[in-house]
């Protein structure tokens, strides 16, 4: 990219199964007051657009952003809505800038889980003549991906189960996070089947919750912050809608985004240039899977990498350093809460969970069963 | 004095939208077809000789229009599957699967692509498996109505035996 974008400010609710305790343009606000006060910005001189992400259905409610545009700045201005994961929402920020028509985007993403029931929601993602009526949701499709990749790759549920039982110790030094702890592989394994290969802790649970995060201009992003943190490439790309037009093992729209994103960052090896990555484990054996189809390890090595400690922190290449989203992050929330992790390690404000010496970084999100939609955001200090 | 647990007050409200959605003009063929001659009709791309089933409009990797119908058998190899232990509801009629049941995705001979279903088997790991040959079942012809459920569900050819499972 010639013209520059970087990411001046970071701020996420506490995510946890339910919060009845606030509506959902109170728990928005906790992540975008947050996010102001952090960078100094005010609300509306400082701010010249505003993007937020949810989803209709999840919110019930046509349009998801309508009722929240006061919080968010967009009353009598502009505001517009993704209806995707929320690291699109970022490449959409990032695109409104580079075009010189905006210096400053807020965008906040922020789905409440809780006031409706996942398998039903999921079940409309479904093309409504030939899949729906039969009932499938994301986790059966997730099923379904996970038995081919096993089949096709050799991946085993204990390895699968290695990515829960890292990313939920990882967790526990969160504070964000909703779930965390030490399990064993064994835990993991004995955990009540729901769609075998899939067990309950192979599946991230539900959660409510809000991230924000402030994306600038090069010369707006000097005055804000000693610490940008730079997107230094994107990439988007879809794979086909009906699940049997593909072979669920297969990585190609993940693959194809990241070369995008790669290229743009003037990455040649991600293997020797990404130091952490932060992925969407939405359920365990994505983890394997997306790090395989982000090339940061051959295909179907998923499993003896990460069994090896090198997705650890502390190890060659820290993966979900913030417990993902197997810790508990909302739909829609997911993806944002990636670039938002992975620019907290980028500035050196991850706390407990800070990967040390952290230069560039690599967020995945995805939106859809089985990963169809795939945004891939490189970020560099 | 014990203080009250502070109250949050929260509304219950099901949202309840009808819809009618249009099967178009290639799901209308594939569907009649099924209903009334019992045929499972896919579509052939021009360019790539992709057969896709469902059959749509265009060719997703060539973006040229799909015109070529190719009858398919209903035989084909399980490409997938799992046990579901969730209630999942059939949004055609609101009531739940009663669990467990199979879910599997059926590639019929000489398709592309994989056709998804319920599997009539016993959800018992040994008893199905990936590369199980399989057929369709469908309804009797006089209780066919144009939908899916036209198709009862995928079930294995008799006297197959789980291959021995490979290990890395």
């Amino acid at each position: 990219m010639t013209e520059r974008v970087a990411i001046v400010g970071v701020a996420q609710t506490r995510f946890a199964p339910k919060r009845s305790d606030v509506n959902y343009g109170e728990m928005a606000y906790e992540a975008i007051s947050q996010v102001l006060k952090d960078t100094g910005l005010a609300l509306p001189e400082d701010i010249d657009s505003a993007i937020s992400c949810s989803h209709d259905i999840w919110d019930g409610q046509t349009i998801s952003d309508i009722g929240i545009t006061d919080v968010i700045g967009g009353h009598l201005r502009a505001e517009e809505k993704m209806a995707m994961d929320g690291s699109t929402a970022v490449f959409y920020g990032a695109v409104g800038i580079l075009s010189g028509e905006y210096s400053c985007t807020l965008i906040m993403a922020h789905t409440k889980m809780s006031q409706t029931n996942r398998h039903i929601v999921n079940n409309v993602a479904f093309d409504p003549i030939y899949t729906r009526m039969l009932g499938f949701d994301f986790t059966s499709a997730a099923a379904l991906q996970a038995r081919r990749y096993m089949y096709k790759y050799g991946i085993t549920r204990e390895d699968a189960a290695r990515v829960v039982v890292k990313n939920l110790a990882n967790a526990k030094r969160n504070p964000c996070a909703s779930q965390s702890g030490d399990f064993t592989v064994a835990d993991v394994l004995s955990s009540p089947a729901v769609a075998p290969p899939l067990h309950k802790l192979d599946i991230a649970p539900d959660a409510d919750g809000a991230v924000a995060l402030i994306l600038a201009s090069e010369e707006r992003a000097r005055k804000i912050t000693d610490k940008p943190v730079w997107i230094l490439g994107i990439g988007t790309c879809y794979d086909a809608h009906y699940l049997g037009d593909r072979d669920l093992a297969d990585t190609f729209a993940l693959e194809k985004a990241a070369g995008r994103a790669y290229a743009m960052a003037g990455i040649k090896n991600p293997r020797r240039s990404v130091d952490l990555a932060e992925v969407g484990d939405e359920f365990s054996y994505q983890e394997l899977l997306w790090l395989e189809g982000l090339g940061l390890c051959d295909r179907g090595e998923a499993g003896r990498f990460t069994a090896s400690g090198a997705t650890a922190i502390g190890g060659k290449l820290p993966v979900n350093p913030s417990g993902g989203l197997l810790s508990g992050v909302p739909a829609n929330v997911a993806g944002l809460n990636r670039v938002a992790e992975a620019a907290l390690q980028l500035r050196g404000e991850a706390g407990d969970r800070q990967v040390r010496g952290a230069n560039i970084a690599v967020a995945q999100g995805h939106t859809g069963f089985c990963g169809q939609h795939q945004c891939v955001v490189v970020l560099g200090n | 004095m014990a203080t009250k647990d502070k109250e949050w007050i929260s509304i219950p409200m099901t949202v309840d939208v009808p819809y009618r959605f249009a099967a178009g003009g290639y799901m209308t063929k594939c569907l009649t077809e099924l209903r009334d001659n019992g045929k499972i009709f896919a579509v052939e791309c021009p360019k790539c000789k992709r057969v896709q089933l469902p059959p749509r409009v265009v060719c997703a990797e060539c973006h040229v229009k799909n015109e070529k119908w190719v009858e398919l058998p209903h035989e084909g190899t399980l490409m997938n599957f799992t046990i579901m232990y969730l209630p999942l509801t059939d949004p055609t009629t609101g009531k739940p699967h009663e669990p467990p049941f199979v879910y599997g995705s059926v590639r019929l001979d000489g398709a592309t692509s994989v056709l998804d279903h319920m599997v009539e088997v016993e959800p018992d790991m040994d008893k199905v498996w990936v590369g199980m040959r399989c057929r369709l079942v469908l309804r009797p012809k006089e209780e066919r109505i144009g939908d899916l459920s036209d198709i009862r569900y995928i079930e294995p050819l008799p006297g197959q035996k789980k291959p021995q499972t490979k290990s890395r």
